[in-house]
């Protein structure tokens, strides 16, 4: 009988995934230590990631090949700093401004930044996207 | 029951494991398919009251739903009552504030005994919202007594317990919105979750491979790193510990006046069919998916579907979290809750995993009107966005759905009455 403890990696360096190029997504892959399963959309390509534990993160990749969207949905929040990398400050600074609604959605909506973080203990979702690096005739609703 | 029956080798064996060690053990299983042993019918229903609550009046915390629990010393007749316990069907576990707990704090000479591993370190664990707010603390073992009620040495979270750690920073993986560690950002001297899980976290904190959650911890040496914990030790729903009446609970809620109301009592009733105060009567039943959440709502003639959209029935929510603005075509008001000019009706389609469908209704009014009533703190008509748009919106029945209605919420895992097919637990109204 003994006990089993793993030792964190500590908090995420910047690995940049929002806004950022493509290959970012190799290294949400190795932070996630999850399979990757690449489709093609219209207009934009998905990367699927399902981490062990469950949780699974999509990245939206427009065909300049910057990642556009995120979006999450699993037993466990994924680590905003790095799945949003420099646009989490955008993050930090709108959720400690809005108003607390016990048991609500953390929703952000600015012009540069939408994010959406929901659901209850032991299932949630979200998703966050860049309104200027939507690719043309894609609407944020793929964002999912 | 879900976890223990009443064979003395069991409980011995759960008591076992509580005393040991956090190390894995077998106890025959965690579910059991056998009969019950006839039970002596025990008083199972206590006051659940919104009301102002023990937070400052200015604190803001409304249609918070609270309950007295009583908390023992595991084995004995040394307890304490500890009033405004927020009731959250949304989450599992009693969650407790230190201060609280009175001598029974476990910094006490004479309080609860901690959940230790075999290096005598003590259990954890951190809990972080959606909303970037957190919980973290030690957890204990009490006896959990409500009504006739009583479940033996459940693990518990005790919240600003001292010693305290600094919280591990791979918890929050959101923003540090703040830790809900007082009773003026609790809004409650604790959380009892009686939500359809039997546990907090269920499988994937037992997993001995290296994609542990970042939910307990042990800290030796004031370093605090991810820790596996069977499930028996985790934090439990107290309800489904209760040796009968332990299939869920029945929540009941009295009309209120639209412009709201300074209190209202209604009652959280425990079993679900087990005794002649908590049939299921006419009341619909809506199974649950694996997420917790209707498998899907019908709004307008849009779908939403889990569990990118969740619909679900959370009284930890103070206000239903649906759709959004643009959706609706309502405007949202400073305060960030929903403010149409004239009250709303809104009429939306619920589907089970059961197959059953329904409507559910709710008024959604203007925020700014009503918190212009200020001794008021029951409302069931406060609504706010519940998503960005129709990709990530969910539907969050909070407490304002309450009112009016008796909705039951039936645990993962247990017999349904009428045999229903529910294994991840199910609504019902």
């Amino acid at each position: 009988m003994r006990v089993l403890a793993i030792l964190l990696l500590g908090v995420a360096p910047a690995w940049a995934v929002l806004g950022e190029y493509e290959s970012s997504v190799t290294v949400d892959q190795q932070y996630l230590k999850g399979e990757d399963r690449e489709q093609a959309g219209s207009g934009y390509k998905l990367h699927q990631i399902t981490a062990p534990n469950g949780t699974t993160v999509r990245e939206f990749v427009s065909p300049e090949g910057k990642v556009f969207g995120v979006a999450w949905s699993g037993q466990f929040i994924p680590n905003m700093q790095q799945l949003l990398g420099s646009y989490f400050p955008d993050l930090d600074q709108a959720a400690r401004s809005q108003v607390r609604r016990r048991g609500g959605p953390l929703v952000v909506r600015t012009d540069r930044f939408v994010l959406v973080s929901a659901g209850h203990m032991r299932s949630y979702h979200g998703h966050a996207y860049v309104p200027s690096l939507l690719p043309n005739n894609v609407s944020a609703e793929v964002v999912r | 029951m879900i976890f223990r029956n009443d064979s003395k080798a069991t409980l011995a064996c759960f008591l076992a494991v509580l005393g040991s060690t956090l190390a894995v053990v077998s106890c025959g299983g965690s579910s059991s398919s056998s009969t019950p042993p006839p039970v002596t019918p025990v008083a199972n229903s206590v006051t659940a009251e919104v009301s102002a609550g023990p937070a400052p009046p200015s604190s803001g915390f409304t249609n918070f739903l609270y309950v007295t629990v009583t908390v023992c010393m595991p084995g004995t007749t040394t307890c304490t009552d500890v009033p405004n316990v927020q009731v959250d069907t949304g989450s599992e576990g009693l969650r407790l504030l230190s201060s609280a707990l009175g001598t029974l704090a476990p910094s006490s000479s004479t309080g609860l005994p901690t959940i230790n591993d075999s290096s005598g370190d003590v259990l954890q664990e951190c809990i972080q919202f959606e909303d970037g707010t957190y919980i973290w603390g030690p957890v204990a073992t009490a006896d959990v007594e409500m009504a006739g009620e009583k479940a033996s040495s459940v693990p518990i979270q005790v919240i600003a317990a001292t010693p305290a750690f600094l919280v591990p920073a791979s918890c929050l993986t959101l923003p540090n919105n703040g830790s809900l560690s007082t009773v003026a950002t609790l809004g409650a001297n604790g959380i009892i979750g009686v939500g359809l899980f039997p546990q907090d976290c269920g499988g994937a904190c037992t997993s001995a491979s290296t994609s542990l959650p970042a939910q307990y911890f042990v800290c030796p040496s004031n370093v605090c790193s991810v820790s596996a914990v069977p499930t028996n030790d985790q934090l439990w729903n107290p309800v489904a510990l209760f040796p009968a009446d332990n299939n869920g609970v029945m929540i009941t809620m009295p009309a209120i006046a639209a412009g709201g109301q300074a209190t209202a009592s209604g009652s959280m009733t425990f079993g679900i069919g087990t005794q002649t105060d908590n049939a299921l009567g006419s009341a619909t039943i809506y199974a649950v998916d694996e997420y917790g959440n209707l498998p899907q709502v019908t709004y307008n003639g849009v779908a939403y579907t889990s569990p990118n959209n969740a619909g679900f029935i959370d009284s930890g929510s103070a206000g239903i979290y649906f759709l959004d603005h643009v959706t609706l075509g309502i405007p949202d008001c400073t305060s960030g809750w929903y403010c149409p000019a004239s009250p709303v009706a809104y009429t939306v389609t619920a589907s089970g995993a059961n197959g059953t469908s329904g409507p559910v209704q709710f008024t959604i009014a203007n925020a700014d009107s009503l918190f212009g009533n200020a001794t008021a703190y029951a409302f069931d008509d406060l609504g706010a966005d519940g998503g960005s748009g129709p990709s990530s919106d969910e539907i969050d029945l909070g407490m304002p759905f309450f009112y009016n209605r008796t909705i039951f919420f039936g645990i993962a895992g247990t017999t349904v009455p009428g045999n229903v097919s529910a294994p991840n637990g199910y609504f019902a109204f």
